[in-house]
């Protein structure tokens, strides 16, 4: 179980996130929806322990995230894809997605590189295994972002803006993977802008306004005309993001 | 006066043990200043001011004091305080505390330009704050900051020169020996020009070999 419990976090003077509750279960798929700057991406960055809350709770299977000595085994059952997908420019493809099974769990190296090739062939790109991040597309860096989370083994993958920085193109080719991973009972934490596609796989969808969670739905609901569009600000979101 | 070379025949050999302390000098102080600067660019990145005022102190201070000064206070003025240390050791010491203050900005730099979300990356990956520096921030801030580093190298081989003047008979002190027996200074240090500018351009060279394997992913880079 991920738990946030009434978490507030502020930057200096501004309150970004206030008064946080979400609870995820094993095999959920959870989408974040909300327009920008409205807390998605720190609320991922406060449960994999990047910002520290001002108050309230995050734990991962009951390890606190705010204390340092749990910090580690919350880390441990989370992992996180980034925007900008963050990859080490100076390793390979299969040196990204190794390091951490390696360093962290003391996967034996050839171990952690068959995992690593395995992952590589399920998102296609069992041939790019030596090339280095500068040498790739932005889809096959995102895709290479998930493998190295996955090849930790987390519980919880926490997936935020992963496809913002990609063309139309290279996102379809993201979102298939999302799609298996979820068809595989993968637990996620999705922060997007893909409402569609935020609609096919997710089992709930929240939607977080100025910091405040106002709306958490199972999927139907949240798109019923009596249910998540019954909130104005929800109603006038998904209209606005359907013009473009 | 007519120039010949041939008279150098019988130094040769003496020439040579003076390039190889020269060479040996600056092996140890170029990993001595690259530690050193290594360690005073994680002080100066560091969340504690006090760490950072202390690191700001020791390279505002050997920067802006002449080498030739802070060899003689290592080499004279510290036996006054009991403390003995051979000229080549002193050498290597001096050498590596001066390169590492100007190696530290290099390296600080390098650091300073490293995307924060690579960082991010790695802390929630679970790898320990020493494995985030020795994996991942300085490989990465070597990529940008080894040329620059180079220069501070190349400096510090001619820097060496200064060593002769405490009794170390390195390169510029072998020399000088041969000068004052053979009373030819123009062959002498027409040989001299010629090993630093060798000694130097083999270290350029092996600094733009290194820039090229630390950023090879980089030059075969699809557009």
């Amino acid at each position: 179980m991920l738990k946030v419990e009434n978490v507030r976090k502020a930057f200096s003077e501004v309150t970004v996130l206030d008064g946080v509750d979400l609870t995820i279960a094993p095999g959920e798929v959870v989408s974040i929806l909300g327009s920008s700057g409205s807390g998605k991406s720190t609320l991922i960055r406060c449960i994999n322990g990047l910002e520290r809350l001002n108050a309230g709770r995050i734990t991962v299977d009951d390890f606190d995230v705010s204390k340092p000595k749990e910090l580690a085994e919350a880390r441990k059952r989370s992992g996180t894809v980034f925007q900008l997908f963050n990859l080490y420019p100076h390793m390979s493809v299969l040196q990204n997605i190794t390091l951490a099974p390696i360093e962290v769990l003391k996967t034996p190296r050839p171990e952690a590189e068959a995992i690593a090739r395995k992952l590589l062939e399920s998102v296609g790109l069992a041939d790019r295994a030596d090339a280095y991040p500068a040498q790739l597309s932005g889809g096959q860096r995102q895709r290479v972002g998930i493998c190295r989370a996955l090849a930790m083994q987390p519980r919880y993958l926490l997936l935020d803006e992963v496809t913002s920085a990609l063309d139309p193109e290279m996102t379809a080719e993201v979102l298939a993977i999302l799609a298996k991973l979820a068809a595989q009972g993968t637990t996620m934490l999705f922060v997007t802008h893909e409402i569609e596609f935020a609609r096919e796989i997710s089992d709930r969808i929240v939607f977080l306004d100025k910091g405040r969670l106002v709306v958490d739905l199972p999927t139907d609901r949240f798109f019923a005309a009596d249910g998540g569009r019954a909130q104005p600000r929800v109603a006038q979101f998904l209209s606005r993001m359907r013009k473009d | 006066m007519h120039f010949d070379l041939s008279i150098l025949l019988p130094h040769l050999g003496f020439l040579a043990r003076g390039a190889e302390l020269t060479a040996a000098a600056c092996a140890l102080s170029l990993v001595g200043s690259v530690v050193m600067g290594a360690l005073v660019a994680i002080a100066r990145t560091s969340a504690s001011s006090t760490l950072r005022r202390i690191a700001f102190i020791y390279v505002d201070l050997f920067r802006n004091v002449p080498f030739i000064v802070q060899l003689f206070f290592f080499y004279y003025g510290l036996p006054e305080l009991g403390i003995y240390i051979d000229a080549f050791t002193t050498g290597v010491v001096a050498l590596s505390i001066a390169g590492g203050a100007y190696a530290s900005d290099t390296i600080r730099a390098g650091i300073l330009a490293i995307d924060q979300g690579i960082i991010d990356a790695a802390e929630v990956s679970g790898l320990s704050r020493r494995k985030i520096f020795t994996r991942i921030v300085l490989p990465i801030a070597l990529r940008t900051s080894v040329r620059p580093l180079g220069s501070v190298l190349i400096n510090m081989i001619l820097t060496s020169s200064i060593l002769s003047t405490i009794t170390l008979n390195e390169l510029t002190g072998s020399a000088q020996i041969v000068v004052s027996q053979t009373y030819r200074p123009f062959e002498v240090y027409v040989v001299l020009l010629c090993a630093y500018a060798a000694l130097t351009y083999l270290v350029s060279l092996a600094v733009t070999l290194l820039h090229r394997h630390l950023n090879r992913d980089m030059m075969e880079a699809v557009g």
